[in-house]
């Protein structure tokens, strides 16, 4: 079943994009085209073959000894961002309304 | 400085030996590179970014050196340059997109650290589509890059400024990232060798995410010898990457050895699959008629599933995207819009302005098949299908060395010539079957269509971790054409 634009919106706020009403209706369109695209993967008895998540084999997970090492200093780590305060992270409210 | 020296008539070894013998300086070799972007790239828009103070800084480094006779390494004073999605400390590293326009690197990927460490001037930063989604370079914010064999047509993508920068003589060593086939298709348009190593061979530690179980970095070169050298700098373990293996293979050891009694796959219903043009499937051919000459045997093989590898990459590597994307939230680094009341306001008005309409769709596909029905109905469905790949792969290897295969199902297109998204992804028909099943691959230029008169390709495929393998077959192949690598247009003096 194609999905709708209500579906799409949906879609677009858990992923935190906004779109206007003109670009859903285009979203939309092309993710049903797409989709679409995808059939071939339903078309196989898959019964029994187990997932393949990885494309490596035999890896294992690899830990290392939990030691410190050298990371980024404050200054650093805050040079990509549009606002700081007191050597933070500065974000809008996250209740609206609120304070910042 | 005017200078005699023109890097693009100049292999690796060409630049290495004269180095090392004193025939210039590693700073005349960086005005020389820097002198042919300046006439040629300002036609081509390759690079997003020239870093001449990283290249002369490296360049003073590798001239001290020499004069103290320490040692300069294996890719000393060869022009290169970096696929925009490489962190590069003091380097913008953009995607190609708005998201990371003002985004300057803190750090330094390993791939870009292995190459520079090596000796390699790093020239700049090269064009892309954005975050990797596309296979023209049309999608980059920053404007398109030309294919230098013709201004009017595509270079391929997503690596599209790396595969130009060599075609146009701008650079002899660049590197890409390839997750359906964004190193092996350029290079296919371009007319340049392009690898993509078996996943794990090369660190992905510093380049930007787009689908990691897909995702491998790997060299642009003129020569497959070039492209050997660079891996031999680029590969082994990373203790940042913990899929990177450890690898003590000398790819270039072996170029010479020829591919007498190699067993070379061909699979007729895959050349001459719906959608590949005249052109291409005569390349193969082409190239199979020239590998038997050459001593090789010809086997036909099937892989049964690969006809499933677009739809199973189209669920994966959305889905993956959609994972990775998920850390630009405009808090950290990226674009943050302004005057936004609250903190869900800036997410979704950071992204929508940040990440163009590929990009959105990429993450809101992978988004819905991540969601309960679609997880059921195609995402694990989906890594079934790579494992039904992978295998076709593991039984094919079992009966032959490498597999002969298209790269591209046809030579470069028009700007603005294939719009619809579906229609652009068949671009991947013949790529992405190898990045699914983590084997390398490696598209090897094959002279001029005979329809188009624009460059062809052929693509070696080999088992996972036989990068060895596909380049020596490569080397051999590559003795049968006798083509220039870097377009006439940009040949200096007007040839």
């Amino acid at each position: 079943m194609p999905l709708t634009e209500h579906d799409v919106r949906d879609i677009a706020a858990y992923t935190r994009i906004g779109l206007t009403s003109d670009e859903l209706t285009q979203m939309t369109k092309d993710l049903n085209d797409i989709i679409e695209t995808l059939a071939p993967i339903t078309r196989y008895d898959l019964e029994g073959v187990p997932p393949t998540f990885h494309p490596i084999g035999d890896l294992s997970n690899v830990m290392r000894e939990d030691e410190p090492r050298p990371g980024f200093d404050t200054e650093t780590a805050l040079s990509n961002t549009g606002s700081t305060q007191d050597g933070s992270f500065k974000i809008p409210p996250i209740l609206s309304g609120g304070d910042a | 400085m005017m200078t005699a020296l023109d890097p693009a008539k100049l292999s690796v070894a060409d630049i290495t030996s004269g180095f090392a013998a004193g025939e210039f300086s590693a700073r005349e070799m960086v005005d020389a590179a820097f002198e042919v972007i300046e006439q040629r790239d300002k036609d081509i828009h390759a690079f997003l970014e020239l870093t001449p103070e990283l290249a002369y800084a490296k360049a003073t480094e590798l001239d001290e050196a020499r004069a103290k006779g320490e040692p300069i390494g294996p890719l000393a004073a060869v022009p290169s340059g970096f696929k925009d999605n490489m962190n590069q400390v003091g380097t913008h590293t953009t995607c190609g997109s708005a998201m990371l326009e003002s985004y300057v690197s803190p750090y330094d990927a390993t791939c870009v650290a292995n190459i520079i460490k090596a000796g390699g001037l790093p020239l700049g930063k090269l064009n892309m589509d954005e975050f990797a989604f596309g296979s023209s370079t049309e999608t980059s914010y920053f404007g398109r890059t030309m294919n230098p064999w013709d201004l009017e047509r595509v270079p391929g993508g997503s690596s599209g400024g790396s595969a130009a920068a060599v075609a146009g003589g701008l650079a002899t060593i660049t590197l890409g990232s390839d997750t359906g086939g964004s190193i092996r298709q350029p290079a296919a348009f371009c007319g340049v060798v392009g690898l993509k190593p078996t996943y794990g061979v090369v660190s992905r530690y510093g380049v930007v995410a787009f689908g990691s179980s897909l995702d491998q970095v790997g060299p642009f070169g003129k020569t497959v010898r070039d492209v050997a050298s660079a891996l031999n700098a680029l590969s082994g373990r990373d203790p940042l990457d913990c899929t990177s293996q450890e690898c003590t293979v000398d790819f270039t050891a072996n170029l010479e050895e020829g591919v007498r009694g190699m067993k070379v796959g061909i699979i007729p219903s895959l050349t001459f699959a719906e959608g590949a043009t005249p052109e291409v499937r005569q390349a193969v051919e082409e190239a199979a008629r020239n590998l038997e000459g050459l001593g090789a045997e010809l086997v036909e093989v099937d892989l049964p599933h690969v006809e499933a590898s677009l739809a199973a990459y189209y669920v994966i590597g959305p889905a993956e995207a959609f994972s990775n994307l998920s850390r630009f939230d405009s808090i950290r680094y990226g674009h943050r819009a302004q005057g936004c009341a609250d903190l869900v306001e800036q997410y979704e008005r950071s992204r929508a302005e940040g990440f163009s309409t590929e990009a959105r769709r990429r993450i809101m596909l992978g988004s819905y098949l991540l969601s309960a029905d679609a997880y059921n109905t195609y995402y694990y469905p989906a890594q079934q299908v790579r494992t039904l790949i992978t295998r076709d792969y593991v039984e094919a290897f079992k009966k032959v060395d490498v597999i002969l295969l298209p790269t591209s199902p046809r030579t470069a297109f028009k700007f603005g010539e294939i719009s619809d998204p579906t229609s652009m992804y068949l671009s991947d028909m013949f790529t992405v079957s190898i990045n699914i099943a983590g084997n390398g691959g490696i598209s090897l230029p094959t002279g001029p269509g005979v329809d188009t008169g624009l460059p062809t390709a052929v693509q070696l495929v080999g088992p996972q971790f036989g990068d060895d393998v596909i380049l020596r077959a490569a080397a051999a192949l590559e003795t049968c054409y006798d083509i220039p690598r870097v377009a006439p247009m940009c040949a200096r003096g007007g040839e």
